[in-house]
């Protein structure tokens, strides 16, 4: 016996649910604003992960935009013809998942028809969410995304502010460079690389084996290992790092394995003559975490140091952070807020809030900065994204973490080999 | 006349043909119909993936009560073996679809086969374990995943906003295999074997060989999803496809839409898809309590989930009817 | 062979640290036949329980144990009272309670997040980086204690199981719950005190876990995936089954470092979890599960 089965009328509802979900959010079309009209307000979108593994840097980078937009607005907004238009920030949480971020995107540019985008974080969610201002051909200025590849697939629209992680390794690797010709690290030297399985962790890895293969005979990679995001046991590999002698342990790791390792690092007495976390380590959140003694020493590179803020455009970020916030600010915060600048500083030399009169402007940009080396561009050949010196930092016992490379900006030549190791 | 009536299957009635074919229509018509936005548009072309991807899960997991929630190793295999051949470029996209969803079946035949055996908890449990296993190789294997930095497809213009209606027509074959399966002599012996193996067994079910043509179908089909995926995104990478979130992802749906019933996997994944993403961008902070707090809710009033709800109005409807 | 010593006692540790968070799960699991995945979600909440009582009461995680355990059991006793109860029995119940719980643990990191925002939370006392030296490995003074907790723990549970008459009921309820009914066992009393006990476990856990790393509110997540492998190795309904498992896998995981890289050891415990199930279903203690 054959049952009948009204096995259709489920679809065709899910069809009507579709069509009405669908067009519910649908708005009348609005005209991009033309070089001549200018607008009541400049409606700038973003996504961040405020929810999700990247949670915490997220919220560090909304504080960043948070903190340009109010100092944009002070005096009434950005100057557009003649007058000041107050600008809006519209962001959204893409709860760190790469299909949210670009629907919501996709969200922000169709539906609630901002004119700018500004980029979430984490190479993945920049890389993935990229694509859709380019098709809408809307500007979308990012600060955290820094793998190269995001960079090499030829989009005009995609400026990205964060310089590639390998010069990040690169830059570390060049300060005990210079050790080493001083005669205080040994030749060839030893180095155990533990890297997080990441685009990030990758990133490092490379340039630490590039560094290493260019200087044949210096170094020597002995370990060469990497490990889960928010792995809880080390104790595998740092017996490993242990069996390999090394001299140098360089690693790339987010706070919570960084904490997580160094605590477990300290616990099995291990020292090593060098010790880095890549672009962790003078986090305060970890010198709380693990005591001060225990993060002493520590070289991290960072894309920007609130040391850099003795003058200019730097010291007035970090006093307006500090007012805002009551603390220091760290390099999320800087590049958001950077971010966040740059653009209004396009929109305010394209006089316009046209989408290609800016595109144009943040192509050719060329101003100063607060990230390293003073200035900012978009170089064409580099992808539009920024290449800039990376800031290699040391902890000091005293709690300070001076800047020890490059040269020009260091405050102290840094401390190596470590001297609480015995022998 | 009665030729046709021959030639057509015992389990097809014209009436939900009918139905079936009118509803594809409309939605083929849809975009240019309702003039969507490229938002709403997007929008329900990554429903429809989904809506596929919920259905095929529904089939091992809801007919034959085999409850995976590793799903997301076939959707990663599939959306990777197809990525990269999409790389290559040497042949059309929607072959590299299919080379994947192939991929994503043979996958989970092979881990399948010996598992399935198992029953209730003990094959969720292992279907954890080979998801997260084959994350972490497939993380691993820079070779074929890209490692961490995921792979990057060769842009094509165009055809994301065509993607509609590549994934509205798969997405239909899928519907139709839904309901074929479910009413054949095999979704008979599916629903036999749900309540009670061994009787099936000893009444002359193939047991082994439905299991795994199901799971087989199942894989491939969510492979395909994984292939389609990767074209609408142009990016992919480890965590996003093999993640367990991935694989709740597709339990939920099908949970939510009502498993084990025909299409009840689709409304699951219409909310899915759309309602989660309207809670996230109105209530930011709120979303995640929300939605959990929905899912409770649905739990616990309508354990057959919005199909259940739906098959009570109409019980409801039609006693009203028939009591006049 | 120091290396080996070292990678041993390692193990060890490691295994005390997987033993205490896979109790509540599979005490749960065997008892109510339910995949609790909020489990994840209940070890959070005993890690930021913690951690409140150390920031702002200034108390010492292991002394605020007890707290810890009531406030988690007392949050697994509404959770199955509320809502866990109403779900139909057997495996109609299976794919609902799931979701069920699966959405209290999503409504559980949305509260975690409102009220402590994404950040990462650390727990440290003085002795957070405090080594012993035992057999010539520096061990940490936390994971110590939180292995000596895990054999009370062992030990406690398994007597509440064997000799007392509530663990004589639980286990009768575990093995036929109908039979108990018409022997005069108060089922559901049974079940809200067992899903208590499972919660309070993952709430210990949780504060153990957050004495030893940083947590934020999706932690828990892989926990309760490690905690799967560990009940389904063990077999379902055996407390010391579950300790040897999870000495196993912490085994099987340190030592693998030796043949495998380092990133892959985290699969070889799903491996070989998959590999049991195929081969020896009842665990590698437990009883046959087929059919």
């Amino acid at each position: 016996m054959r049952k009948r089965r009204c096995g259709g009328v489920p679809l065709v509802m899910a069809a009507f649910l579709l069509a009405a979900t669908g067009c519910k959010q649908s708005t009348p079309e609005k005209s991009q604003a033309s070089a001549a009209a200018v607008p009541e307000k400049i409606l700038i979108g973003a996504t961040l992960p405020l929810t999700g593994s990247e949670a915490r840097i997220g919220g560090f980078y909304k504080e960043g935009y948070d903190l340009a937009f109010e100092e944009a607005n002070k005096p009434g907004g950005v100057l557009v013809g003649g007058k000041r238009i107050p600008v809006a920030l519209q962001l959204l949480d893409d709860t760190s998942t790469q299909a949210t971020a670009v629907s919501l995107a996709d969200r922000l540019i169709n539906v609630d028809k901002v004119s700018f985008l500004l980029g979430t974080y984490s190479t993945a969610l920049v890389q993935a969410q990229a694509g859709v201002p380019e098709q809408n051909r809307v500007p979308y200025v990012n600060g955290g995304g820094a793998a190269t590849e995001i960079f090499r697939q030829g989009y005009k629209y995609n400026f990205g502010l964060l310089a590639p992680v390998e010069l990040l390794a690169d830059a570390i690797m060049r300060w005990i460079d210079v050790q080493q010709k001083a005669g205080k690290l040994p030749k060839p030297a030893v180095i155990a690389v533990l890297w997080e399985n990441t685009s990030h962790g990758k990133d490092f890895r490379k340039g630490v084996s590039q560094f290493a293969a260019a200087h044949p005979g210096d170094y020597k990679i002995a370990v060469d290992e990497s490990f889960e995001l928010n792995a809880k046991d080390f104790s595998a590999l740092l017996n490993a790092v242990k069996a390999a002698k090394a001299d140098m342990v360089l690693a790339d790791a987010h706070l919570p394995d960084y904490i997580t390792m160094q605590r477990q690092y300290v616990t099995a007495g291990m020292c090593n003559k060098v010790l880095s976390y890549g672009a962790r380590g003078s986090e305060k959140q970890a010198a709380d975490g693990l005591g001060q003694k225990n993060v002493n020493y520590v070289l991290s590179a960072v894309w920007w140091n609130y040391q850099l803020g003795s003058k200019g455009l730097n010291k007035h970020f970090v006093e307006a952070f500090r007012a805002k916030y009551n603390r220091q600010p760290e390099w999320y915060q800087a590049l958001g807020y950077e971010t966040a600048r740059v653009l209004f500083v396009a929109i305010e030399q394209a006089n316009s809030v046209d989408r290609e009169a800016v595109r144009a402007k943040l192509a050719a940009m060329d101003i100063e900065s607060i990230l390293p080396g003073g200035r900012l561009t978009f170089p064409a050949d580099k992808g539009q994204q920024a290449h800039y010196p990376f800031v290699v930092q040391q902890n000091m016992p005293d709690g300070s973490s001076p800047i020890v490379y490059p040269a020009d900006v260091a405050n102290s030549p840094g401390v190596a080999p470590n001297p609480d190791c015995k022998g | 006349m009665s030729a046709l009536r021959r030639l057509r299957p015992d389990w097809l009635s014209p009436s939900a043909a009918a139905a079936f074919l009118v509803t594809i229509g409309l939605l083929h018509a849809l975009p240019h119909v309702f003039q969507l936005s490229p938002y709403d548009h997007n929008q329900i072309t990554l429903a429809f993936i989904f809506l596929a991807a919920a259905l095929a899960w529904n089939w091992i997991g809801g007919f034959a009560g085999q409850v995976s929630f590793g799903h997301a190793a076939m959707f990663g295999v599939g959306g990777f073996v197809a990525a990269r051949i999409a790389q290559a470029q040497l042949v059309p996209f929607w072959l590299t679809w299919l080379v994947g969803g192939v991929a994503a079946g043979a996958y989970g035949l092979a881990w399948g086969h010996p598992t399935l055996r198992l029953r209730g908890p003990y094959f969720s449990i292992a279907t954890i374990g080979v998801g997260e296993a084959t994350r972490l190789v497939a993380t691993y294997w820079q070779g074929f995943t890209g490692g961490a930095s995921g792979l990057a497809l060769p842009i094509d213009a165009g055809l994301k906003h065509a993607l509609y209606w590549y994934a509205l027509y798969f997405l239909a074959l899928v519907a139709i295999g839904s309901y074929a399966i479910r009413n054949s002599r095999v979704g008979l012996g599916l629903m036999s074997i749900k309540s009670d193996v061994e009787a099936a067994a000893d009444v002359g079910v193939p047991v082994v060989f439905s299991q795994d043509l199901v799971l087989f179908l199942s894989s491939a089909v969510v492979g395909v999803a994984g292939g389609i995926y990767a074209s609408y995104f142009s990016f992919i990478e480890p965590t996003d496809m093999f993640g367990f979130d991935r694989s709740i992802s597709f339990v939920l749906m099908a949970v939510i839409g009502g498993v084990g019933t025909v299409f009840g996997p689709a409304l699951g994944a219409v909310v899915f898809v759309l309602l989660r993403l309207y809670l996230i961008a109105t209530y930011p902070h709120l979303y995640l309590g929300l939605y959990g707090a929905l899912l409770v809710l649905v739990v616990l009033f309508e354990p057959l989930g919005i199909s259940g709800l739906i098959f009570r109005v109409a019980r409801r409807l039609r006693a009203q009817r028939s009591a006049t | 062979m120091a290396r080996g010593l070292e990678l041993l006692l390692s193990a060890i540790l490691l295994a005390g640290l997987y033993a205490t968070m896979a109790y509540g799960l599979g005490l749960i699991f065997g008892v109510l036949r339910i995949v609790n995945l909020n489990h994840g979600g209940t070890i959070m909440a005993g890690a930021y329980l913690g951690w409140w009582f150390h920031e702002h009461a200034k108390i010492d995680p292991y002394l605020s144990l007890p707290m810890v355990a009531a406030f988690s059991f007392g949050v697994g006793v509404i959770i199955y009272r509320g809502l866990v109860r109403h779900l139909p029995r057997g495996a109609a119940g299976g794919a609902q309670s799931l979701l069920l719980l699966f959405g209290v643990w999503l409504v559980l990191r949305n509260a975690a997040y409102f009220w402590f925002t994404g950040n990462e939370q650390v727990i440290r006392t003085e002795y957070s980086t405090t080594a012993v030296v035992i057999l010539g490995s520096a061990l940490s003074v936390n994971r110590l204690i939180v292995f000596a907790i895990a054999a009370l723990l062992l030990v406690g549970l398994h007597l509440l199981l064997t000799r007392t008459y509530f663990g004589k009921a639980v286990r009768a309820v575990a093995q036929n719950a109908d039979s108990c009914t018409l022997a005069g066992v108060h089922v559901e009393g049974i079940y809200t005190l067992t899903f208590g006990i499972g919660s309070a476990l993952a709430g210990i856990a949780g504060l153990l876990l957050g004495t030893l790393f940083t947590f934020n509110p999706s932690f828990g997540g892989a926990e309760l995936l490690k905690s799967f492998v560990i009940v389904v190795l063990g077999g379902l309904g055996s407390v010391p089954g579950t300790a040897i498992a999870a000495l196993i896998l912490a085994m099987v995981e340190v030592f693998a470092i030796l043949v495998l890289p380092a990133y892959l050891t985290g699969a070889v415990g799903f491996v070989l979890l998959v590999l049991v199930l195929i081969f020896r279903p009842g665990g590698l203690f437990g009883h046959r599960v087929l059919g």
